[in-house]
């Protein structure tokens, strides 16, 4: 069984329930092929670089999980069959990518739990990163 | 000298990955590669930018990925 990276960009118009609901029949895939999710990581919602089935904006999901290895073009199937998702993009990561990659995420984690003592570091650095990505998008 | 201008208007020669010790280079750090990428979308050689040639590998990658994704463009139409 390896490991792999899934980027999924849901439609942005969905709210919270929503998505927790797409992030369920997300889980469920990977149950029915074999696998099992390591960390889910929601990015929120984001200007997409071009239009993707002419919305301009997408919420980003990042999930570390399992699969089985020959089912990984039918979880694919499931993916583009799913309305929800607008793009999907699966990267297979090899153990230490994987370790690395979990380690950093949580060392991310651990980090912004430090910030929020302060604040508005926090908020500051957030803005940042959207003005970044509508840079990049124009 | 036109070359002599060029020099200095990238004077970096040193890879920036190397001076920060980053062994990876991750697809969704839009923020490191934002740079590395030009106005029109592409990517910055490293005759360039100055990276070393390890570097620039995984850069590609990464810049490659990020676009199939939209985190980055393929083109920035102007």
């Amino acid at each position: 069984m390896r490991s792999y990276q899934s980027v999924l960009i849901l439609k942005p118009d969905l709210d919270e329930t929503q998505v927790d609901e797409a992030v369920q029949k997300i889980e469920g895939f990977f149950k029915k092929f074999g696998g099992s999710s390591h960390r889910i990581e929601r990015w929120g919602k984001k200007r997409l670089a071009y239009r993707v089935k002419k919305n301009r904006f997408g919420y980003y999901l990042n999930i570390y999980h399992t699969c089985e290895n020959d089912k990984l073009s039918q979880l694919e199937k499931e993916y583009s069959l799913y309305e929800t998702i607008l793009k999907h993009m699966v990267i297979r990561l090899e153990e230490r990518d994987l370790e690395r990659a979990l380690t950093r995420a949580a060392q991310a984690e651990a980090g912004e739990e430090a910030k929020e003592g302060t604040g508005k570091a926090v908020e500051g650095t957030d803005n940042e990163d959207a003005e970044e990505v509508v840079g990049v998008a124009e | 000298m036109t070359f002599t201008k060029k020099r200095n208007l990238f004077a970096q020669k040193i890879c920036r990955f190397c001076a920060e010790k980053i062994d990876h280079i991750d697809f969704f750090d839009v923020k490191t590669m934002k740079p590395l990428i030009s106005e029109r979308g592409k990517i910055v050689p490293s005759r360039i930018s100055g990276n070393c040639a390890k570097h620039q590998r995984q850069l590609t990658v990464a810049i490659k990925r990020a676009r199939n994704i939209a985190l980055l463009p393929f083109t920035v139409e102007r």
